[in-house]
């Protein structure tokens, strides 16, 4: 309730106040005689301000209560943001872990192809034979390797 | 006469009352989760490709290996993409 935003929580107390202290006079002490003049003004006015103030007191509470389950929720909300950083910091470890070890192995496998592979007497019988790989061979590999800049444009 | 001011007053009264049912909007906006920078590198636009008159046997394989070593980064980075999303969605439906 906005109202309850700029209204200080004495007032809201005040208004019940009033209207209970307006109603017990209004309809018990009818034999005073100030009361007994204004007698149905203050009834009225009372049972006014009786019916707003426990609005308010109502509005008041409900306020208090949602007021305790958005501190409920925002200290969730903190904890799933902690939460979620922390397994940030897990997933970019794994990936950098991974990536690492794929360029490793890739940077071994190549050394193991300068080192060994080019010794090997099969490949050595294989290049003799065949010392360049066609052209056309090349052209589609290289069309394979460029397919996904080729769909961009 | 009296009866009358009297009516207005209870009116006026009575449309406070209506006015201060009116709800304010509650400051609760829980943010979308940031994906690590890592992540949010692309895979590289170009494969290694292979030119030259006499390409041989031994540098065809190599390009092939640095070709395939591109995919395994790639697929990595996808396979930590299902990871996080599967992570954070676990933890968003937690926290509601």
């Amino acid at each position: 309730m906005w109202i309850l935003d700029f209204l200080p929580d004495f007032v809201t107390h005040l208004i019940l106040i009033a209207g209970i202290v307006g109603t017990i006079a209004g309809f018990v002490l009818g034999f005073v005689p100030f009361v007994r003049t204004y007698q149905l003004p203050i009834q009225i006015i009372s049972i006014i301000l009786l019916s707003f103030g426990l609005y308010l007191e109502g509005g008041l509470a409900n306020e208090a209560v949602w007021q305790l389950k958005v501190k409920e929720v925002e200290a969730k909300i903190a904890q799933t943001e902690v939460k979620s950083q922390e397994e940030n910091v897990k997933i970019v470890e794994r990936i950098v872990t991974k990536t690492e070890f794929v360029r490793t192995k890739g940077q071994d496998i190549i050394k193991y192809v300068d080192r060994e592979v080019i010794k090997d007497n099969e490949v050595i019988k294989y290049v003799e034979n065949c010392p360049a790989i066609p052209q056309v061979i090349l052209k589609s590999i290289n069309d394979a390797a460029t397919m996904p800049h080729e769909a961009a444009k | 006469m009296r009866l009358i001011k009297l009516f207005a007053l209870v009116l006026y009264i009575l449309l406070a009352f209506l006015i201060t049912g009116c709800s304010t909007p509650v400051p609760l906006t829980p943010k979308f989760p940031t994906a690590p920078a890592t992540l949010l590198e692309g895979c590289p636009k170009k494969l290694e490709t292979i030119e030259g008159d006499s390409v041989t046997i031994v540098d065809f394989t190599k390009s092939v290996v640095k070709n395939y070593g591109t995919y395994h980064e790639c697929a990595a980075k996808y396979d930590s993409w299902i990871d996080w999303y599967q992570t954070q969605k676990k933890l968003w439906d937690e926290s509601n």
